[in-house]
């Protein structure tokens, strides 16, 4: 009999982490920000059947399952040569919007919320939620948790299951939606619109109230000017579902537009010695190191770069709220890595007016739901803008839709330059020479990558978790000075 | 007494989907209709969906501890918040349930953590490793004992329950 103790250092391996090396002097050298990448997983697909890959790729990530499970959807549609009629069309939005409620309240409330209502240097054991809801209150908390089951809700209704829906079809989706169910959603989406309104007030109040937040936001340790990309409607608003893929260079001009399933004239990929990850960069650009500027093609993705690299929002309150994002902080594009926890905010608000928009509409209970595919399948690419940002999946079968090559460009990766630079530029504005490295500032490095919300491999999950990017600094000697786990 | 027998994990991941296979061995031999068997992919704040409405619950999940032997079968002491999180992306479990505490959900008064201790949650491979697969009869057996027993007191948890030599 005895007391489990778990290290969670043994948990490491094949997790995301952070290094910093440092020179002589005990100024930044190096740093080094590694991600899992999922090679292992394309291998695994192959000889698969493609009309199983909405199912399979979901459950790579234990946390953007719908966002997996319809870009496969929509590979499938470019596979199969099937156009699925609008009202399947609507309802895989009105799903995709009901996720992004969820996922966006759980970010900016359980990750960005310490930071910001508890402050950079309060202790680990008060920075996380149950701090935040000991000062901003129980009745909020209440409205977090509460949104987001309703949403699970739906998202269960729409998609048949509450985790990995049983919902995209080559050519449509399973099932047609009841007008009882229809109201059930339309309620739900008309509190989530509520409930955006009071998450951007509360953003206002805590965040942009306090000069010192505002400050650290503006400040160019958390600077990059690069260039963004986002996907957009045919009026260049945002869009999470589909249309174009537009790219703005750093003076925010459109560098390029094209259809998703043209990426690879676009974007090509570097390879660096020390981790397996392929950092994508603008073709057209050259990559040019872990820079920023116009000649660099570093992009980012995530919702700053989707708001960036579009001309608005398609919804009133979003709109608004974009607007006075820009003027606050200077004006377009913007590119402060920390605006980034505003411009989720901005999406909070786009995603459940969207919601609520699509719960309205006239086709929205339509039985018409399905085209049946019937030519032969080759090849497709299929594009949707996780929470996290773009997300592609690009799969190749032969005559019988057995995939022969998947390709899976997740946003972690589109962003994994951006977020190296962010690391490696917080930490060399705040590590100096004689400066005591201390938890406060080393939780500051880390608010460099959080805004991104990368994934470190997020499949796996395990009791009892692991921090969530460990740093590590070494000496001049390569001796370990200080972790921060 | 509604219990809840909640199997998580990663069934794309190897070893990671054991506590969902144990799920699944364990619905195979309950006959009681007040113990549900169910599955889920999540974890943080989204466990909370899983768990309301019932008065005890028997998580399932794979640990690393790197303690004993791959297969082990661990009750498991009620994690401890900071800053380790079950993803990256959100709160631990006990974080998770501290919140829904506070905001008054009906969240079960008795929780029990099964570990198994497994080898590779990295390959992308649908079983698991074979020490891994043949605890998870044993563990169900277990889970099962465990369900349709008393409810414990709490200072029980985290006993060495199976699997050392």
């Amino acid at each position: 009999m005895k007391q489990i103790t778990i290290d969670p250092v043994t948990r490491l391996e094949g997790h995301g982490k952070i290094e910093i090396f440092l020179d002589d002097q005990g100024g930044v050298k190096n740093t080094y920000f590694q991600i899992p990448e999922l090679r292992g997983f394309e291998k695994f697909a192959e000889g698969r059947l493609a009309e199983d890959m909405p199912q399979i790729t979901q459950r790579i990530c234990g946390v953007c399952p719908e966002a997996h499970h319809l870009a496969a959807t929509k590979a499938l549609d470019a596979l199969f040569h099937v156009d699925p009629p609008s009202p399947a069309k609507k309802l895989r939005e009105l799903l995709y919007s009901s996720f992004y409620v969820t996922d966006h309240t759980t970010h900016f409330y359980i990750l960005a919320g310490p930071d910001f209502v508890m402050g950079p240097d309060a202790p680990v054991a008060e920075r996380n939620i149950l701090g935040v809801i000991g000062k901003v209150g129980l009745e909020l908390a209440g409205a977090v948790i509460k949104t987001r089951m309703q949403n699970h809700k739906v998202i269960q209704m729409l998609g048949g299951r509450p985790v990995h829906p049983v919902f995209g079809l080559p050519g449509g989706v399973s099932k047609a939606i009841t007008e009882e169910q229809r109201k059930e959603i339309e309620a739900i989406a008309a509190e989530s619109v509520e409930f955006a309104k009071l998450t951007l007030k509360v953003f206002e109040d805590v965040v942009l109230k306090n000069k010192a937040y505002v400050d650290m936001i503006t400040s160019d340790a958390f600077t990059h000017r690069t260039f963004y990309m986002g996907m957009v409607d045919a009026s260049n608003k945002v869009n999470f579902y589909d249309g174009s893929l537009r790219v703005v260079d750093p003076s925010g001009a459109e560098f390029a537009k094209f259809a998703p399933a043209s990426y690879l004239d676009y974007v090509s990929e570097h390879v660096e010695p020390w981790t397996y990850i392929k950092f994508p960069f603008l073709k057209k650009v050259g990559w040019k190191g872990f820079v920023d500027g116009k000649d660099s093609g570093v992009f980012r993705v995530a919702p700053l770069a989707r708001l960036n690299a579009a001309d608005g929002m398609a919804t009133p309150l979003a709109q608004q709220a974009y607007e006075q994002m820009y003027a606050t902080l200077g004006g377009k594009p913007c590119h402060f890595t920390l605006a980034m926890h505003w411009a989720r905010l901005v999406e909070l608000m786009y995603a459940a007016e969207r919601m609520l928009e699509l719960s309205r509409d006239p086709e929205i209970t339509s039985p018409n739901v399905r085209n049946i595919p019937k030519s032969t399948p080759d090849e497709g690419v299929g594009v949707v803008e996780a929470p996290r940002g773009t997300l592609i999946h690009h799969y190749t079968t032969d005559e019988h839709g057995v995939i022969r090559t998947a390709n899976l460009i997740v946003a972690t990766v589109n962003n994994a330059a951006a977020i190296n630079m962010s690391v490696g530029k917080a930490a060399q504005a705040l590590i100096q020479p004689g400066k005591e490295i201390t938890e406060g500032l080393l939780n500051r490095v880390e608010m460099a990558w959080r805004p991104y919300d990368p994934c470190f491999g997020c499949a796996t999950h395990m009791l009892p978790g692991h921090p969530a990017a460990p740093i590590f600094t070494y000496d001049s000697n390569g001796r370990l000075v200080k972790s921060y786990e | 007494m509604k219990t809840v027998v909640l199997g998580l994990g990663n069934s794309l991941r190897a070893d990671d989907g054991v506590g969902l296979y144990v799920a699944r061995a364990v619905k195979r031999l309950v006959e009681s209709p007040d113990i549900i068997v169910a599955e889920s992919s999540a974890s943080g704040l989204d466990v909370l969906d899983c768990l309301c409405g019932f008065d005890r619950a028997i998580v399932l999940d794979a640990v690393q501890t790197g303690e004993g032997k791959v297969g082990d079968i661990r009750r498991l002491a009620a994690p401890s918040s900071g800053r380790h999180m079950t993803n990256p992306h959100s709160t631990d479990l006990a974080m998770a349930l501290e919140l829904g505490k506070q905001v008054g959900l009906p969240l079960p008064s008795d929780i029990a953590v099964f570990g198994i201790e497994i080898a590779d949650s990295g390959s992308f491979a649908e079983q698991c490793t074979p020490e891994v697969a043949a605890a998870i009869d044993r563990c169900a057996k277990l889970v099962l004992q465990h369900a349709t027993a008393p409810a414990e007191k709490p200072s029980n948890a985290g006993h060495h329950v199976s699997g050392m030599a």
